[in-house]
């Protein structure tokens, strides 16, 4: 695994409630600068939870959460964003009543400097040429695959070291899987370190650099994805589950 | 005999009045998902400014609107700051009581500094009209027209072409993504409610020119017509707001022309109970799924309620019951009275806002029907008035669950605008319907309390029917909220997509609860009718319903006890600290606003 040095994002010892309920048990992740790292678990294991804390919309009730060996703890949400992390929410979240130029702009929103905004916009468009001609249409209207494109592109706009994604392949066509683990893969040449919550461990772990599984709170597995796409006991911890899904 | 083309411009000057209002209040849901019902509040402090700026200190009318404006919009910020921001985690409820309790304060600070009585708003304008058409129009025409155009080119400007702007509407459409976007929801907010409030004060300044008179009446209306028109349009849907408005300018004044005045408002509650029902996220909303309410569970404050042992209820009672027997007071036995009338009143909203959680705004219609029908059975009819009074609560069971039926297929903020609305409904057709319920008038000389033949005159007898009665239904309810009736209830309040995949027909559920509700309700009314011997279409009104609901907050929603000792505290507590009645109004809202913040479970606990 990687050494703290080298880490760029690390959760550690992390434990979260909600009221009396505890979602997560010591719970320690570590992203190296420059890695795709990927979290496995099925339902309710805790992984959005993990998104929700990296992003400060939910505290820990103990433990820490670096960034660039600084603490995020006691940060507000847009504070982090700041700091150089963007985010691909679960099921896209895009502004639906906006037009897709207007989300992917909303991207660069904590961005100040209009005219490389307006040159990281066509950049954008030579990354996902699809949207071209979607530009002025609602984002609502969009498909999901054209969607989750946008989400992408809105992320990558505000220029971030690391961008954290929630099941980016959810309810996307074969094609359209595809064609997302793709962009990741590229996105992640281009120098950005990705951090992704996934249920479809397969497809994951063909593009991470390294993995964890995440069951009930509790991290029962973790290491370099190749070794893990051979690991037995990653069927039995949770993709039984999964490939009955 | 005004033409038509009067009644347009008419309406259509109203209509943008109402816009000014109904866009501050579609701005703050549509970034917050609250109803802001403080909203006419505002409205009334910007009229008032507005007078002393040109009674006053003679300003002129530019500096007029810029003055006003400011000052509005420093409340507006002032409210969010301390108000509402302290509530963002809270509950859903939370931050609807809290601009409730809000425009409790404000309207009582603005009577108790400028006094009820109304005062003239001189518009300093010319008093010229020109002819158009076949109808005039006036400077004062002309200049809100222009206000309300200005505004609204310089939202969409806003909107479109600045950054906040673009925070507002991404803000409003994804709160969260939104935020991971970095865009920093707390100057959202600030920024929203600065505009509403500068919006809504200019509105209410430009109302008191054009009617030349400000009062503080003025509030309630005001945020009622904006909230109908900003539902016409859709809640959350800035130019839905500015149609909605105009059309219901237009709706009002043909109304008026066709009907007379005493019907404008009749037409608002009734188009916006028709929307409702029909079309619940406005009539431009596109085919997109109801709005995100919440469901009912996250939208009260969950908790343990507090366990009072039985022997100390039946102590309670007891002693409560056999008070007349010791040489107390006619002032403590009127008061006490008074607290299990509205102990009666708080029974009826606790289970109907508590246990199945459908929070009525509108409550004291109830209460209107039931003293309406008891006085005019024993009137008209000479019924006995302890069969009257069952008349009357008979009578708002049905009544009352046949009006409210069609807004059960609402939620959460939406059943309490419902609510309001048809409670102001009530009122209005008691007012007009003449022909029975003596309009205007009102009906006196209604017959004291009797029961078998024996009047009930003397305080003590009056205390022990109305303590006996309230406790009758008490133990009615308590006994039903242990039933599976109460588990069914409670189902549906904390979860009704669940309750409905289990086979309950909620509007079985909610029906029974009404029905019960209303007969509370109803008797509490009837009883009231005989005590009063006067009643009119004011005798019932919003602040009655506020109390109740402040009373019933206050002992824990759904809770049978805390409804009875809220009422007692509410009631009792203002006479023990001989506080005069003009200021109590301000504690009702100050209490209701300590309570959401700090104990929104209440005394005793929801249940």
């Amino acid at each position: 695994m990687t050494n703290a040095s080298e880490a760029l994002l690390a959760l550690t010892a992390v434990n979260t409630f909600y009221g009396q309920a505890q979602v997560h048990f010591d719970l320690s992740i570590s992203v190296a600068r420059g890695h795709i790292v990927c979290l496995l678990g099925g339902n309710a294991s805790g992984k959005s939870t993990t998104m929700k804390i990296i992003l400060g919309l939910v505290k820990p009730r103990s433990g820490e959460v670096t960034f660039d060996s600084a603490s995020l703890l006691g940060l507000s949400t847009p504070q982090i964003v700041r700091r150089g992390i963007a985010s691909v929410p679960e099921a896209r979240r895009l502004f639906a009543d906006m037009s897709v130029r207007e989300n992917i702009l909303m991207g660069a929103f904590v961005r100040n400097d209009r005219d490389v905004v307006a040159q990281d916009l066509d950049r954008m468009l030579t990354l996902f040429p699809k949207l071209g001609q979607r530009l002025s249409q609602r984002a609502g209207s969009l498909s999901g695959g054209e969607q989750q494109m946008v989400a992408m592109a809105r992320a990558l706009m505000s220029r971030p070291r690391m961008i954290v994604m929630d099941e980016p392949t959810m309810g996307l066509s074969p094609l359209y899987v595809d064609r997302v683990l793709e962009l990741i893969r590229t996105i992640n040449q281009e120098g950005v370190s990705v951090f992704m919550v996934e249920q479809n461990a397969s497809l994951a772990l063909e593009i991470a650099h390294e993995a964890y599984v995440l069951q009930t709170g509790k991290i029962v597995l973790s290491g370099p994805a190749r070794a893990l796409k051979d690991d037995p006991r990653i069927r039995d911890a949770y993709l039984g589950g999964s490939e009955a899904a | 005999m005004s033409s038509w083309l009067d009644y347009t411009i008419n309406g259509l000057i109203v209509g943008n009045v109402y816009a000014l209002v109904a866009v501050g209040l579609a701005l703050i849901f549509g970034v917050s998902r609250l109803i802001n019902f403080a909203q006419g509040s505002i409205y009334l402090v910007g009229a008032y400014i507005g007078w002393v700026a040109v009674v006053q200190l003679h300003t002129p009318l530019p500096l007029t609107i810029i003055v006003v404006a400011v000052a509005a919009a420093i409340v507006g910020l002032i409210i969010e700051r301390f108000g509402l921001r302290p509530l963002q985690n809270s509950v859903r409820i939370a931050p609807l009581l809290a601009t409730i309790g809000i425009s409790f304060v404000l309207d009582q600070l603005v009577m108790l500094t400028f006094s009820p009585n109304p005062r003239a708003l001189p518009s300093q304008l010319p008093d010229v009209r020109f002819q158009l058409g076949g109808g005039t129009i006036g400077p004062l025409d002309l200049l809100i027209a222009g206000v309300g155009l200005t505004s609204a080119l310089l939202l969409f400007v806003f909107l479109r072409y600045s950054k906040l702007g673009w925070a507002v509407r991404a803000a409003s459409q994804d709160r969260d993504a939104a935020m991971q976007m970095g865009v920093d929801v707390n100057r959202v907010n600030q920024a929203v409610f600065g505009i509403a409030a500068a919006l809504g004060g200019v509105s209410g300044m430009l109302v008191g020119m054009y009617y030349n008179q400000i009062d503080t009446a003025m509030s309630l209306q005001a945020t009622l017509k904006g909230v109908v028109a900003e539902v016409v349009g859709g809640a959350g849907n800035v130019p839905g707001a500015v149609i909605g408005s105009l059309l219901l300018g237009l709706v009002e004044s043909y109304g008026v022309a066709v009907f007379g005045t005493s019907y404008r408002n009749l037409f608002a509650f009734l188009l916006l109970v028709v929307v409702l029902v029909l079309r619940p996220n406005g009539l431009f909303a596109s085919a997109r799924q109801a709005p995100p309410e919440p469901l009912t569970g996250t939208f009260i404050a969950p908790s343990r309620p507090v366990r009072i042992p039985r022997w100390a209820l039946a102590v309670a009672a007891g002693g409560f019951a056999v008070l007349p027997l010791f040489p107390v007071s006619f002032y403590v036995l009127q008061t006490l009275i008074n607290a299990w009338l509205l102990g009666m009143l708080a029974l009826s909203l606790t289970l109907v806002a508590g246990t199945i959680g459908q929070v009525s705004l509108g409550h004291a219609a109830l209460l209107a029907i039931g003293a309406y029908t008891s006085a005019l059975l024993s009137l008209t009819f000479s019924v006995p008035a302890g069969l009257a009074i069952i008349g009357g609560g008979l009578m708002s069971a049905a009544l009352g669950t046949a009006l409210i039926s069609p807004s059960f297929r609402l939620r959460g903020h939406y059943v309490s605008i419902a609510t309001l609305a048809i409670g102001e409904i009530v009122s209005l057709v008691i007012l007009n319907w003449e022909g029975v319920t003596r309009g205007p008038i009102g009906i006196s000389g209604i017959p004291p309390l009797s029961l078998f033949g024996y009047d009930l005159i003397s305080p003590t007898s009056i205390y022990w029917f109305s303590f006996a009665v309230m406790v009758v239904l008490a133990l009615l309810q308590g006994r039903l909220l242990t039933s599976h009736l109460g588990r069914s209830f409670r189902a549906i309040r904390d979860d009704d997509v669940a309750a409905r995949a289990y086979g309950l027909s909620l509007n079985r559920y909610k029906s029974l609860a009404f029905i019960f509700g209303g007969f509370a309700a109803g008797v509490s009314g009837g009883i009231a009718a005989h005590l009063y011997s006067y009643i009119n279409h004011e005798t019932f009104n919003t602040q009655q319903s506020i109390l109740a609901l402040t009373v019933v907050i206050l002992g824990g929603l759904g809770n049978v006890v805390g409804a009875i000792v809220g009422s007692v505290a509410l009631v009792g507590l203002p006479e023990v600290f001989r506080i005069a009645a003009e200021y109590r109004i301000l504690i009702y809202g100050i209490v209701l606003l300590l309570l959401v913040r700090f104990r929104p479970q209440g005394l005793l606990g929801t249940i």
